[in-house]
């Protein structure tokens, strides 16, 4: 670190960070298990499961591309379904501009990397309250979410040889439930309903009607959906 | 019934989400400048991942049964509720269970 600037307010935030995003990594990690069961049964390992968790980092993708596969659609659908859930990472670190600009490779690839809905959330949170929240906080955020899914993740996977049949539980269920928590929490007010009803819409319609693979059901509604918003001017 | 074609097929996800994960988030830093802040395809990036997570809800609940639709709707009650993660999971779950059990 030649020029780090203002060396004690960086660690002073990268602690900081480090401890405010401790009731998210608790989330996480419930999140982490479950999605090393499902890694595991598609035949991952704790190996596997816990390197894609280090290297993807993207909890929800990470899912959708896994299950993909488990739906027997194949390796380039899971990551086209995968890699579309994670364009809204774009947008966000988009905005950190500010936050990276300046700042040498290194950092900048470790702060991109390292970006998540918790840690970026968390970031603008902290400030609207008044408090510094540079990219110190939100790397600080990032490193304790990334142990705490790789760990979760890999133990998941790890542990689920020793456990019964997963289907009869209810377990399968876990994600649906979270991604109908993940879909309230993107509610944006009314305006949000037409592009969601057009996107379920496509995608059930696809499923029922066409006999092709539901990825390309639930790409094509995507794409339609967030079309509409497009076109609406009221966005 | 995993043989090679699985392993390979893990690898080539795993390395796939990898790298198209880590080029949209290296992209958004470098496209960050150039990017309006309004306009339609602003509109269209914020609005995708609600669209992508509504069709996937789609799709799982048009292939499953009437479980599976009173869990939906018990973890949707839990999530405005709560708008805590890890409860509308086990509650999501444990709807499913028993539903399951009675259907």
């Amino acid at each position: 670190m030649p020029d780090a600037p203002e060396p004690s307010n960086a660690a002073q935030e990268f602690r900081a960070g480090l401890r405010d995003i401790t009731p998210l990594s608790f989330g996480v990690a419930v999140y982490g298990l479950a999605f090393g069961l499902l890694a595991a049964g598609q035949g991952m390992g704790a190996l596997a499961t816990g390197l894609m968790g280090a290297t993807v980092f993207a909890g929800s993708a990470q899912i959708v591309a896994v299950e993909r596969l488990a739906a027997g659609s194949g390796a380039v659908l899971a990551v086209i379904a995968g890699l579309a859930l994670n364009l809204r990472i774009l947008l966000m670190t988009a905005s950190l501009r500010r936050e990276l600009s300046g700042r040498p490779l290194w950092q900048v690839v470790l702060g991109v990397h390292l970006t998540s809905d918790e840690n970026w959330v968390l970031m603008h949170a902290t400030r609207t309250k008044g408090w510094a929240a540079g990219y110190w906080y939100l790397v600080g955020g990032g490193v304790s979410l990334i142990a705490v899914w790789v760990a979760a993740t890999a133990l998941g996977a790890g542990f689920a040889r020793a456990l019964p049949d997963l289907g009869a539980s209810g377990m399968d269920f876990a994600f649906a439930a979270a991604f109908i928590l993940l879909l309230t929490s993107l509610w944006q007010g009314r305006r949000s309903l037409p592009p969601w009803i057009v996107s379920a819409g496509v995608a059930a319609g696809c499923v029922l009607v066409l006999p092709v693979d539901p990825s390309w059901g639930l790409i094509a509604g995507a794409v339609a959906g967030a079309g509409v918003a497009g076109l609406r001017r009221d966005g | 019934m995993r043989g090679c074609g699985a392993m390979d097929e893990q690898a080539v996800t795993i390395a796939g989400l990898a790298l198209g994960t880590f080029a949209i988030r290296l992209g958004g830093y470098l496209l960050g400048a150039r990017m309006p802040a309004t306009g339609p395809w602003e509109r269209v990036l914020r609005a995708l991942p609600g669209c992508l997570i509504a069709a996937l809800l789609a799709t799982i609940l048009v292939q499953a049964g009437p479980a599976e639709w009173g869990a939906a709707a018990v973890s949707l009650a839990v999530a405005l509720l709560s708008r805590n993660l890890p409860l509308t999971m086990v509650a999501g779950v444990a709807a499913v269970y028993l539903l399951r059990g009675l259907v």
